[in-house]
């Protein structure tokens, strides 16, 4: 069945959110004619995308990411700006089902008629969704959200491919007992753009400013990715909307410092550009698999190997000799 | 004494009963954890906490009074309210009438949460699931006819508790009745609120400091009044089992002691004025036990605050028998089980007694209901003889070796909570609601496998269910009435008098301050509940709680037997993927002030295990805000679980705001307290599938595909 597309793009356009919200699920769908159909929404929206600003969020479950949104994007809105939140959920369950609750921490954000949230199930697959994740976000700035923000849960490689699609990487910590690096890569701390110690507030004041101490320390070590921007650490308190200020703050300077000097364009070519080779190389990858050749020899291949009567580099070379036989 | 002399031929005559099998086999594993064994003997006596006490002697296992029943029956107290002051009223003078000792009162939803009958988020609540009181004037109708110096007045209020217990202060001084005649029990118990009842209105930090200056104020205004009702009672009903009820609600007990000793009051001044409210389920004896286990434990976790009065560490309770355990199906079984219960409790030792009515699964008391409910107690009292021996079962080795299985299993979560801080700190880490919302999980799964039995849902069942009583329905016009009133009072009383009580009462809030004495002035000033509850929300701010879900239970009580059912379910949403490029996707949500949300966790919680992806709303949704969820999160179907008779006025207005959002193709179904007798309505508005009580999860499951199958896979 052909999918007619225009009244999606003309109503994406239009600010419209149910056809926004229908848009995003073409992306998402797992159907090859939906994926197409969504291709082409998104390559006739791409004039209208680009003026957002796109934040990254990552930490880890109970870190307060999604209190954090609530009381942050609810600052935004009263300020005038249009937000979308895109929450990836990693709730699924052994059925391939999840349970997607992130809208009961933002109860107010929710409701806000400046605000679109819209969670999606991981089905188990972080990486699967992170993928859609861009093109969804294309969609919601042409459909007039200025600031995008991603919810990812720091655990698995999520955080790394939506710190590659985003112009401000922000992990959100708590102060833990004395083990503060621990839970979070290292490599997510390379590509955070802030640090943020959330739940600075009660008797947890003083840790958080401890912890605020800890990872300068930490990320001095660390070589920053841009000469013009030095990673700060900040806190805040989500629940008491304390310290959000601030980093909206530091956020606009970040802004304004690399725009002034080109790196955001720069950056934002060069994610354009990644994004395209990441999309070949997923391609590649769904290609081969679906050949009828591979999907018989795979089983059989992975047996011997687990039999030992294959060594798995001999089995690798076997596989891929598929491709020179696809060639002719 | 140790094991019985002849323990090892009983042994060997019951393998010979069982085919050669030791009796070990016949040994049940309670939802509790505890080990049940088939016989009790002397040596189960030995080493317990407490045995061969005395009545009215601590640690009051055999009761807090010597005499008990013998000396005076328990109070039989109906909670019972719905519709207008007026006649609320009515039926209360009725009952009173007809037997009934005290008086016991169920306030609206709007109330509960401190709205004014007149605000728009409350518009399917007025009067519905209890009495709508917006000032004063309604809180005097309410007790028209009824002296408050001699009745015992005992109010189910926990959020809106000042303008509540400040309007039945007023309502009394104008019926001529000083503060200290006043005699009764306000339940007050917010912890439990934000764990499992639901009508909270300000964070945690505020709703203590309320607390504290209730007890305050009536230790020294109102001597005779119980100024918190620590209950447990809601967390049952919300799928926790007897363990868990008594460790959590003592762990609150302690709480409020500490609150109380924080902000300088002495622990003899308030402590004999708290009392409990337990809720009794099916597990005969287990309850009766958990009666005695609780007393014992409260006089322990009281001696770490030295009391010198032996009432600061005497347990008094209410109880109240189990509304989840009765049915929709063949109703008049009710009536069994709720006698049971009664006679749970009445063993157990209890000080007051609700008995619900047959019809409590399809909606409130009629007048018809209300008697047989009242009569079950008389009955037990005047011709069942039970009264006449104080504590019958004491000395029983299994009732005795019950006691002190659930002391331990409780004193261990105790000890739980307090590592974490207390039940406070406990509360906020979400621990206990994961426990009661896993437990009642679990509970569900058995039920849907039948290995729980429950006659008339999954075993015996009629063919043809009919209902051939009255049903209660409480008409939409009340609200009208209600919004009329409110504008009467507003036009005749004095702006400025109630201005200037308002700011007082704000500053109070602010600057510190007794917040019951701060609203007496703005009540006799004729300021409305909302009025004066917003005049300390402004200060406090409202609380929204956090929803966490939790997963897995459900399917992991499946035995592998069971298995199939669901495993059938699965595939089908797997094919659904592949069909249609995503899993079949379902809003679930709670509309108005409807704070039930045992079915909508149990739903999403399994329909999740099942292999639907399932959004879950915030609680107290309006319906537009549930079609923007809908419509944003592009979901295939949006299920509206509905318990506190909202339904006819929420639901379609849902379907209508999915139409205003150009979602119309949004599938909409129904679950929950929905008599059958308004499900055409729901039909014909729109909703496509209706599932009340008792429907087992796999069977809504089901239909719920169907649904969406019908629509998307061609
Ligand atoms: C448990 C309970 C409570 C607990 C709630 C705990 C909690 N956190 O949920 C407590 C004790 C706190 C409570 C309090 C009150 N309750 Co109450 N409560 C009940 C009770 C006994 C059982 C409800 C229940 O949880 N059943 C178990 C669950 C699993 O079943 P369920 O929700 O019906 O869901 C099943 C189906 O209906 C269906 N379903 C439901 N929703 C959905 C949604 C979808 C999408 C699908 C597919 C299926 C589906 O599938 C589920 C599985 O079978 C009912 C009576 C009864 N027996 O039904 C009264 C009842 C609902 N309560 C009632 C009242 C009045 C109150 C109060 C308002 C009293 C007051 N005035 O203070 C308070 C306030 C609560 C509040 N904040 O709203 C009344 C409502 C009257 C009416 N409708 O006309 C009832 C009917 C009792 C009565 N007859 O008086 N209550
Ligand atoms: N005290 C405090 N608690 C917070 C704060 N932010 C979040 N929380 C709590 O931390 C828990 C987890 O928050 P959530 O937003 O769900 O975390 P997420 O898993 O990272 O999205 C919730 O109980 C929040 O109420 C904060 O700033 N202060
Ligand atoms: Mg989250």
């Amino acid at each position: 069945m052909q999918i007619d597309i225009e009244p999606y793009i003309e109503g994406v356009q239009a600010g419209n959110r149910l056809l926004l919200a229908r848009t995003i699920t073409l992306i998402e769908s797992t159907l090859p004619a939906h994926q197409q159909a969504a291709r082409s929404i998104v390559d006739r929206l791409l004039p209208k995308t680009g003026n957002s600003v796109r934040l990254g969020i990552t930490g880890v479950p109970g870190a307060g990411k999604s209190t954090f949104i609530e009381s942050f994007g609810t600052m935004l809105t009263s300020m005038g700006h249009k937000v979308a939140v895109l929450a990836i959920d990693p709730s699924s369950t052994r059925s391939g089902g999840s349970i997607l609750g992130d809208k009961t921490r933002m109860e107010k954000l929710s409701v806000d008629p400046n605000a679109f949230i819209r969670p999606s199930p991981s089905s188990g697959n972080l990486g699967g969704v992170a993928r859609k994740t861009r093109e969804v976000m294309l969609a919601c700035e042409a459909a007039g959200f200025d600031v995008i923000i991603i919810e990812t849960v720091g655990v698995g490689q999520s955080e790394t491919t939506v710190a590659s699609m985003v112009d401000f990487f922000m992990v959100l910590m708590i102060a833990g007992a004395g083990d503060e690096l621990q839970g979070i890569k290292k490599g997510v701390l390379e590509v955070a753009d802030t640090i943020v110690i959330n739940k600075a507030d009660g008797d947890n004041v003083l840790r958080a400013e401890s912890a605020q101490k800890e990872y300068q320390a930490a990320l001095h070590l660390l070589m920053p990715q841009s000469p013009h921007w030095n990673p700060p650490v900040l806190t805040c308190s989500s629940l008491k909307s304390t310290g959000l200020d601030n980093i909206w703050q530091t956020i606009l300077d970040h802004r304004n410092k690399l725009t002034a000097c080109g790196e955001l364009a720069e950056k934002r070519r060069s994610q354009t550009l990644d994004w395209m080779s990441f999309l070949v190389n997923e391609g590649l990858r769904d290609w081969f698999y679906s050949l009828d050749q591979v999907k018989n020899t795979l089983p059989l291949l992975r047996k011997r190997v687990e039999a030992e009567q294959i060594s798995p580099t001999a089995a690798a070379a076997e596989l891929l000799s598929i491709l020179e036989q696809e060639k002719n | 004494m140790s094991v019985h002399p002849e323990k090892e031929k009983w042994e060997a005559a019951a393998s010979k009963l069982m085919k050669g099998k030791s009796p070990d086999v016949l040994n049940w594993k309670t939802p509790e954890g505890i080990t049940v064994k088939p016989l009790y003997t002397a040596e189960d006596l030995e080493g317990l906490d407490a045995t061969n006490t005395l009545p009215g002697f601590a640690p009051y296992v055999r009761g807090p009074m010597a005499t008990m029943y013998a000396g005076r029956p328990w109070t039989i107290r109906q909670y019972a309210g719905f519709s207008t002051a007026k006649e609320s009223n009515e039926f209360y003078r009725k009952n009173l009438a007809a037997g009934q000792k005290g008086l016991s009162v169920a306030f609206d939803l709007a109330t509960h949460r401190g709205y004014d009958s007149d605000h728009p988020r409350v518009a399917g609540d007025i009067g519905k699931a209890g009495v709508a009181i917006d000032s004063v004037e309604d809180m005097k109708i309410l007790f028209d006819g009824i002296p408050l110096d001699e009745m015992s007045v005992s109010m189910t209020m926990n959020g809106a508790v000042i303008p509540i217990l400040a309007g039945y202060i007023v309502a009394a001084e104008e019926q001529g009745v000083k503060h200290e005649q006043l005699q009764g029990t306000i339940q007050n118990d917010i912890l439990k609120e934000y764990l499992t009842r639901n009508t909270y209105i300000y964070p945690p930090e505020p709703s203590m400091r309320i607390i504290s200056d209730i007890m305050s104020f009536c230790s020294k205004e109102m001597p005779k009044y119980n100024t918190i009702s620590i209950s447990g009672y809601h967390m049952m009903e919300a799928g926790a089992n007897s363990v868990l009820q008594t460790a959590f609600t003592l762990a609150d007990g302690v709480e409020y002691v500490r609150a109380a000793l924080k902000s300088g009051m002495d622990v003899d001044t308030f402590a004999p004025r708290l009392s409990f409210f337990f809720g009794i389920g099916m597990n005969f004896f287990m309850d009766i036990a958990m009666l005695r286990a609780a007393r014992l434990l409260w006089h322990r976790l009281m001696s770490q605050f030295n009391p010198k009065n032996p009432k600061s560490s005497m347990l008094r309770t209410h109880c109240q028998t189990s509304g989840w355990s009765l049915t929709e199906q063949d109703p008049y079984n009710n009536v069994i089980r709720t006698t049971l219960e009664a006679m749970s409790a009445v063993l157990g030792g209890t000080q007051s007694l609700h008995t619900n009515s047959f019809d409590e699964a399809i909606g409130l008391p009629t007048d018809f209901s209300a008697r047989i409910a009242r009569n079950t107690q008389i009955i037990i009292q005047e011709e069942s003889q039970v009264c006449k021996v104080v504590d019958p079962l004491g000395g029983s080795y299994y009732i005795e070796s019950l006691t002190q299985a659930i002391v331990d299993e409780a004193q261990k979560i105790i000890d739980e909570v307090e590592e974490l801080g207390g039940m406070a700190k406990a509360i906020e880490s979400g621990m206990p609601k994961m426990r009661v919302e896993e437990s009642a999980a679990r509970k569900q799964a058995r039920i849907d496998q039948g290995l729980d039995v429950i006659v008339g849902v999954n075993k015996y069942k009629l063919a043809n269910e009919k209902i051939d009583f009255e049903v209660r329905e409480v008409p939409a016009t009340v609200r009208d009435e209600q919004v009329a009133r409110l504008k009467e009072i507003k036009a005749s009383r004095n702006p400025i008098a109630v201005e200037k009580a308002l700011t007082d009462l704000t500053n109070a809030a602010k600057n510190g301050g007794n917040l019951l004495e701060a609203a007496l002035p703005a009540v006799r000033a004729r300021a409305t509940l909302g009025e004066i509850s917003d005049a300390m929300e402004s200060v406090f701010g409202r609380f929204t709680a956090t929803t966490r879900c939790i997963s897995g239970a459900y399917a992991s009580e499946y035995s592998d037997k069971n298995k199939e059912v669901i495993d059938a379910i699965r595939k089908r949403c797997d094919n659904f993927l592949e069909k249609t490029g995503r899993r079949p996707r379902m809003l679930v949500t709670k509309m108005g002030q409807d704070g039930h949300d045992r079915g909508i966790k149990v739903i999403a919680s399994s329909y999740a295990d099942l292999g639907f992806d399932v959004d879950i709303s915030p609680m107290f949704q309006t319906p537009a805000e549930a079609a923007k969820m809908a419509v944003e999160n592009d979901v295939h179907i949006v299920g509206a679980s509905s318990l506190a008779a909202g339904h006819k006025t929420l639901v379609p207005a849902l379907i209508e705001e999915l139409k205003k959002l150009g979602a119309d193709d949004i599938i909409v179904v129904a679950g929950g307290v929905i008599p059958p007798g308004d499900y055409d309505y729901l039909y014909d508005k729109g909703v496509k599938a209706v599932f009340g009580p008792g429907t087992p999860i796999p069977e809504s499951a089901d239909k719920t595909l169907q649904l969406i199958e019908k629509k998307y896979i061609q």
